[in-house]
């Protein structure tokens, strides 16, 4: 582990039953990097994703082998708690998921049940500060009661994104963050990546090969449950080592 | 070609009498029994009816005290169906672990359910005036014995509006550090609590309406004095209205045909509540 390195994976693999997800896969997310995952559907990738901050406990008959680890700490010790895992490791969803209540208290619900706020007065400028870091705070400052469902999709995506960081995660997971907008809402979902690039580790699945050459410092490509290349971004899209890598940036199949 | 949509549009027509048809005999039944009852009840509802009690004279008796009966047993029974039935549902559908027992657990509430009301009747009889040797007649063991009864019918509603609660919203709590049990009562409850108050509500009004297992733990006396506790002698709606029938010889018919007009317009009144909270619920969503 480098000094860099916030998260590690080693030879993890995971099932659904008896059927593979994913097949030994080990890589690195580094502490001020994107990563995007990229690969055809059922390819492994969101598996990769939901086994980071161990979202697929709750998924019957997911079973999970090899080591994960945040900071060194492995991640699927007895020892470790989960619901304190998930507020390290935040998740952004592929369909904005806010909840059906106002735009303040899907912010402010990770700061209440964690405690993070001391009264009133912090939690308003908590909730300000993660809506401004979400690049949401202009358009929704004056109507922070409405309900969150009144937002465009787009504007349901960043106050997902303010949900996650309200509570300071050190890492987010994104999945498929764009796959529900427009070109505009995904146009300001890569330029907040940008922005939370260096404060946060990101890690973000994508089916789109441009966002992740436009996000990404680094890419691993998945197929068929299998990590097939992993390296830099500029380096896996220009100068694939793989064939099938080659195959899929180019669109021979996906 | 021609043909062929002639025979479609002609299908179509069928279909659309057969319906009507359909419609028109439930609708049918339900307005000759309502405007039978008014016709020969109307006349008997007045102050005196709405808030009397049981007598010997038809003349005098009323179905107040009948009422207040039924107002305490129902109350009782939502009182102890509604959490128990909710907190079994939120614990099922949202913390039990998938087992054999779970399943096992799930196929006897459903059975619970369709088991006929008489059948609680015996057991209230056993188990609350037999083995707890509670006192007969009573509010107290009308609710108990209602409110088993009631239970599983809460439990099944409940956990079909728990299960509507898209999964999203639980991975989206989850995913902020919300445990388990913060997810259901922050999240699947607030969402569910529409559905989960209809069931209730269409319980309640069986309860209301039931008579067989209340006949079985005595309340079938003639009492003519309203209930003062949950242990004092009381009769219900449906109970009266039974006892009543069966002396329509001495001038109680246009009496019961009243209590049948009052006790309907309850029943009505519960399940358009029940009715405008699942709207309600569903625009909201």
């Amino acid at each position: 582990m480098t000094a860099g390195t916030k998260m590690t994976v080693r030879d993890v693999s995971v099932w659904y039953g008896a059927k593979p997800a994913l097949s030994n896969v080990s890589l690195d997310i580094e502490r001020e990097e994107v990563i995007a995952l990229i690969g055809p559907s059922g390819c492994g990738k969101s598996t990769l994703l939901r086994t980071l901050n161990r979202l697929n406990d709750s998924v019957a008959g997911a079973r999970v082998q090899g080591l994960v680890t945040l900071d060194g700490e492995d991640v699927y010790a007895p020892a470790t708690d989960p619901v304190a895992l998930r507020a390290r490791v935040g998740m952004v969803f592929q369909a904005p998921n806010p909840f059906p209540k106002t735009i303040r208290e899907n912010v402010a619900y990770g700061l209440r049940i964690h405690g993070l706020a001391r009264g009133r007065a912090d939690l308003d400028a908590q909730v300000e500060r993660a809506l401004t870091r979400a690049g949401l705070w202009a358009e929704v400052r004056d109507r922070l009661g409405d309900p969150a469902l009144s937002l465009s999709g787009g504007q349901q995506q960043r106050l997902c994104i303010a949900r996650a960081l309200a509570v300071e995660p050190e890492v987010i997971l994104m999945d498929e963050p764009c796959s529900a907008l427009d070109p505009i809402g995904t146009a300001r979902i890569e330029e907040l990546i940008g922005d939370l690039r260096g404060r946060y580790a990101i890690c973000i699945v994508t089916h789109n090969m441009q966002q992740a050459a436009r996000v990404s410092q680094r890419t691993a490509f998945f197929d068929a449950g299998r990590l097939i290349e992993y390296g830099a971004t500029s380096e896996l899209f220009t100068n694939p080592r793989e064939t099938r890598t080659r195959d899929y940036i180019t669109g021979r199949y996906g | 070609m021609r043909r062929h949509a002639r025979r479609r549009r002609a299908a179509e027509h069928r279909f659309r009498l057969l319906g009507r048809a359909a419609v028109a005999v439930s609708i049918g039944c339900l307005l000759f029994l309502l405007g039978s009852m008014l016709v020969a009840g109307i006349g008997g509802i007045d102050g005196h009816f709405l808030r009397g009690t049981d007598a010997t004279e038809a003349t005098r008796a009323g179905i107040g005290a009948a009422l207040r009966g039924s107002l305490m047993v129902l109350g009782l029974t939502l009182a102890l169906a509604l959490p128990v039935g909710v907190l079994a549902a939120l614990y099922l559908e949202e913390l039990a672990p998938r087992s054999a027992w779970a399943t096992l657990i799930e196929g006897s509430i459903n059975n619970l359910a369709a088991v006929p009301s008489i059948i609680f009747g015996l057991l209230g009889l056993l188990l609350f005036l037999g083995t707890m040797g509670l006192p007969r007649s009573a509010p107290l063991v009308g609710g108990l014995t209602l409110a088993l009864m009631t239970m599983p019918v809460i439990v099944i509603a409940g956990r079909s509006a728990i299960r509507a609660v898209p999964g999203s919203i639980r991975e989206a709590a989850l995913a902020v550090g919300a445990s388990r049990v913060q997810v259901t009562f922050h999240h699947v409850l607030p969402r569910a609590w529409p559905g989960i108050l209809t069931g209730a509500i269409i319980g309640g009004s069986r309860a209301l309406g039931e008579t067989a297992p209340l006949l079985l733990i005595g309340m079938r006396a003639f009492i003519p004095a309203a209930p003062t506790g949950m242990t004092e002698p009381a009769t219900v709606l449906p109970v009266q209205i039974f006892l009543w029938s069966d002396q329509i010889d001495r001038g109680f018919a246009e009496k019961t045909s009243a209590a049948i007009v009052v006790l309907l317009v309850l029943l009505f009144a519960m399940n358009g509540v029940a009715a405008w909270l699942r709207h309600r619920g569903e625009v909201r969503r």
